[in-house]
């Protein structure tokens, strides 16, 4: 059970992992997750959001298990599990995941960019200094990750008293009749709503940065359950001021119900929340890439800086070549699918293994 | 040395015998040379050197060969005495010269209540006024000399026993570390010892109050004083505190308080009005409800120029003004205020270059800016300005969110000292927001900062100086 060993001075308090869980879930998909769970779960959709929500709270318990036991992060445990091979073949795995993850939230973000505000931005430029921001902030180690999630959640926050203006207009009873749709519909609504809590499994990689890790449990369901609750009520918001056919052909949701938001100076809010949405995207990449920094560094041996650079040029590079609408949600479905499975199969998964050959150590 | 017409030179013989007098005629003091030295070597043969040690009332003197010594010593003000002309031997004795500008009122930190001494030049009255206000022994005044030619007394000041002992070995470590020919001023050494000299961000706060100095010392922080300048370093420090004017603390916490938030308030307003200006007059019109629209259209109408130039045109401007002010002597200064910002304020907007809007935006951000208390901090807000002003043209809005995060993550990795810049806010420490965007009542301060990591972390009990809380019957 040999983790790795990070000095204290690099080690962030618990309580940051609050922040830390939920920068990483509220990214691109808050904009727009309303559509993909409504489309088959319908008005019952803030059930799937909710029942994703609750459903997530085990598996982080169950991370926990699974991390408190190893005393280290998801390399040493694949390790460990696996022998070097078949373990350090899953955690590239796990690394391309979390360097698709960052592919994705980019990609979409410049999407929304480019819809709502500028047609003909440079998806280069903008994508390389805003690359070089992430750079900036690597570069500061893991703290500065953390402190760059703790801005990327309390100073956007003002933007949930945003979801209040459609409270104004929303018919409620539109949610009526509850339980209309069968199980089944309401389970692939969970499937559809998952991609916007993912993430969080990044605390496989920055566990054994915080300093006391057992006591930052609290602090994850602590953060997890803040993002299930804003999504359940933004979800329901959306269900009252939204006709389900609408919904359907809403991309963004929630951008779209910016629109109404109207002040004595301000006009048009959504382009003053898209601009904003930049500092919540920010941790995202910023906790992302270094997820997939951290586990080439501890595989390969190298300095985390000398991977960080062509990954940042790899994500560049891939997120600029896909150009189509109907290929950013496909990369959207497929990030969203392997995450789905990454989070509710295989943590269950490891767990059980580490359990079972915790048991068979004990019994020789 | 001999080269030096200041230099003196002579033998004097009397009762048989005789002895040769060497010194700086400017940096000794010429009444106790005549009083004390000239008076008792005069008055009956000398025999040996250790004889004028004994005879002459001034302590410190030295006896000594080492040619160093007497070099380094004879250039601080000391008049060398020998017997015999080929001798090595000499006794050194400390005359100097004090000549200092006397104890005067704070210029840059003026404070309608509160005392009214300022440092001044001398490194020795600076001291004095410190320790006059702290009378106890736990403080501490750890001295050295820096620079090869100048050779500047330094005195790194702390409270033993409250402040961290890393804190002033990291001060102590890196003031030994400087190797530089000239310290002329403390805002070398804290060019120096910045922990990020890249940064244009102040990362020490200096102060010409001795009063805020021992308000300091008390908190925990480490005091740098420097001969020859009215400026103390005080370190580690944080991002707030550059904010916090010391009058906060002689009035009332609410209205202390609220003039931190004004304060607050004017930096966002300062760096970010004249970018949003840019952002949403070239990018985002829609973002602006049609009343107040019309108002900037009219206003902007005559404008040849974009956004971005009419703004950086003005900026710059203002910059000339307040840059020329600064060099010239005050009453040019006050003149060319005038003219400057009234002239050439309504001129340019009558000649149709810049837009009134505009023109109000910057010259309240200007304002806005100069209401920092500490002018190195001032500076930089100003600084800051201008990369918002062309990510603005840039991206609009978003331009300025990415800008913003450029600066949020540059302050994030800065520190003071080896101790986080941003705290109290990151890392987030509650008991330390009782004196950061807001000021509690004293009562509430009875803790030492967290940021500080001090020894002694209470300042006093709260209990015995809590108000009784009751309703008077």
């Amino acid at each position: 059970m040999s983790g790795p060993v990070v000095k204290d001075q690099y080690k962030v308090s618990p309580f940051l992992v609050f922040y830390l869980v939920h920068s990483v879930q509220v990214g691109v998909g808050v904009m727009g997750f309303q559509r993909i769970s409504a489309s088959t779960a319908g008005n019952d959709a803030w059930i799937s959001v909710f029942g994703a929500g609750l459903s997530l709270h085990i598996i982080i318990f169950l991370i926990y298990k699974i991390l408190n036991k190893e005393k280290g992060d998801i390399i040493s445990l694949h390790k460990n599990l696996f022998g070097k091979w078949i373990g350090g073949l899953l955690s590239w795995i796990v690394i391309v995941y979390f360097v698709a993850m960052s592919i994705t939230v980019l990609r979409t973000y410049i999407e929304v960019i480019q819809v709502w505000m500028f047609p003909d931005l440079n998806k280069w430029l903008f994508g390389g200094v805003f690359l070089l921001l992430t750079y900036y902030c690597l570069s500061g180690g893991f703290r500065v990750v953390a402190g760059i999630s703790f801005f990327g959640v309390v100073l956007p926050f003002y933007l949930v008293l945003t979801m209040l203006f459609p409270v104004f207009y929303g018919h409620f009873q539109d949610l009526l009749p509850i339980f209309n749709h069968s199980v089944k519909e309401i389970y692939e609504g969970v499937k559809g709503a998952s991609l916007s809590f993912l993430g969080f499994t990044t605390l496989f990689l920055y566990y054994p940065f915080i300093k006391e890790p057992e006591k930052s449990h609290r602090w994850a369901q602590g953060g997890h359950l803040l993002t299930t609750i804003m999504y359940t009520v933004l979800m329901i918001v959306t269900i009252a001021y939204f006709s389900t056919a609408q919904l359907e052909k809403t991309i963004w949701a929630t951008l779209t119900t910016w629109k109404i938001a109207e002040m004595p100076f301000v006009q048009r809010f959504e382009y003053i929340g898209i601009a904003s949405w930049a500092l919540v995207i920010l941790p995202n990449l910023c906790i992302t890439v270094w997820a997939g920094g951290r586990g080439i560094r501890r595989l390969l041996k190298v300095s985390q800086k000398s991977v960080t650079i062509p990954l940042l040029f790899l994500i560049l590079v891939l997120s600029s070549l896909f150009a189509k609408r109907e290929n950013i949600d496909l990369l959207n479905e497929y990030t969203s699918k392997v995450g789905f499975y990454f989070v509710y199969i295989y943590v269950p998964l490891l767990f059980v293994i580490q359990y079972v050959k915790s048991k068979v150590v004990k019994a020789k | 040395m001999k080269d030096s017409g200041d230099f003196l030179h002579f033998e004097s013989k009397q009762h048989g015998s005789s002895f040769f007098l060497y010194y700086f005629k400017t940096l000794v003091h010429e009444t106790p040379l005549n009083e004390h030295i000239l008076r008792y070597l005069s008055r009956e043969p000398l025999t040996s050197l250790k004889e004028v040690k004994d005879k002459i009332p001034i302590t410190g003197i030295i006896i000594t060969e080492d040619l160093k010594t007497i070099c380094e010593k004879v250039m601080t003000g000391y008049v060398i005495v020998r017997l015999h002309d080929n001798s090595v031997e000499c006794a050194l004795i400390p005359c100097q010269v004090k000549k200092a500008r006397s104890v005067s009122q704070p210029e840059v930190e003026f404070t309608v209540v509160g005392s009214k001494e300022a440092f001044v030049e001398s490194l020795d009255t600076n001291i004095h006024l410190v320790r006059k206000r702290l009378p106890v022994h736990e403080l501490k005044a750890f001295e050295l000399t820096l620079g090869k030619l100048t050779n500047t007394k330094v005195v790194v000041m702390y409270l033993d026993g409250v402040a961290n002992e890393e804190n002033v070995n990291t001060v102590k470590q890196r003031l030994k570390d400087i190797h530089v020919d000239q310290v002329v001023d403390s805002s070398v050494i804290m060019q120096l010892i910045s922990d990020n000299r890249n940064s244009p961000f102040p990362q020490l706060v200096d102060t010409e109050r001795p009063d805020r100095v021992v308000s300091v010392l008390c908190e925990g922080k480490v005091v740098i004083l420097s001969d020859g300048s009215p400026q103390a370093l005080i370190g580690p420090t944080t991002l707030v505190e550059f904010f916090s004017a010391f009058e906060d603390y002689f009035v009332n916490w609410i209205v202390a308080s609220t003039s931190r938030l004004i304060r607050l308030f004017a930096v966002l307003f300062s760096i970010l009005v004249t970018p949003i200006y840019v952002a949403t007059l070239t990018y985002h019109y829609e973002l602006i409800p049609s009343d107040l629209l019309s108002t900037l259209v009219s206003s902007r109408q005559r404008i040849p120029l974009p956004p971005i130039l009419e703004a950086i045109f003005l900026e710059l401007s203002i910059e000339l003004l307040r840059e020329a002010g600064a060099r010239l002597p005050t009453k040019v200064g006050q003149t060319i205020g005038i003219v400057g910002g009234i002239v050439i304020g309504t001129a340019s907007v009558e000649a149709g270059l810049t837009s009134n809007v505009l023109l109000i935006i910057v010259a309240l951000s200007a304002l806005a800016s100069f209401t920092t208390p500490v002018y190195r901090m001032s500076n930089t807000i100003r600084l800051t300005r201008f990369p918002f002003l062309i990510f603005a043209h840039l991206w609009g809005l978003l331009g300025i969110t990415i800008c913003f995060s450029f600066l949020i993550v540059h302050l994030l990795k800065l520190k003071s000292l080896g101790r986080p810049f941003l705290e109290p806010i990151y890392p987030l420490r509650v008991q330390d927001l009782k004196d950061a965007i807001i000021r509690l009542p004293l009562s509430f301060q009875s803790t030492r900062p967290i940021q500080l990591q001090t020894e002694d972390t209470r300042r006093f009990n709260r209990r015995t100086q809590k108000e009784k809380n009751d309703f008077h019957e």
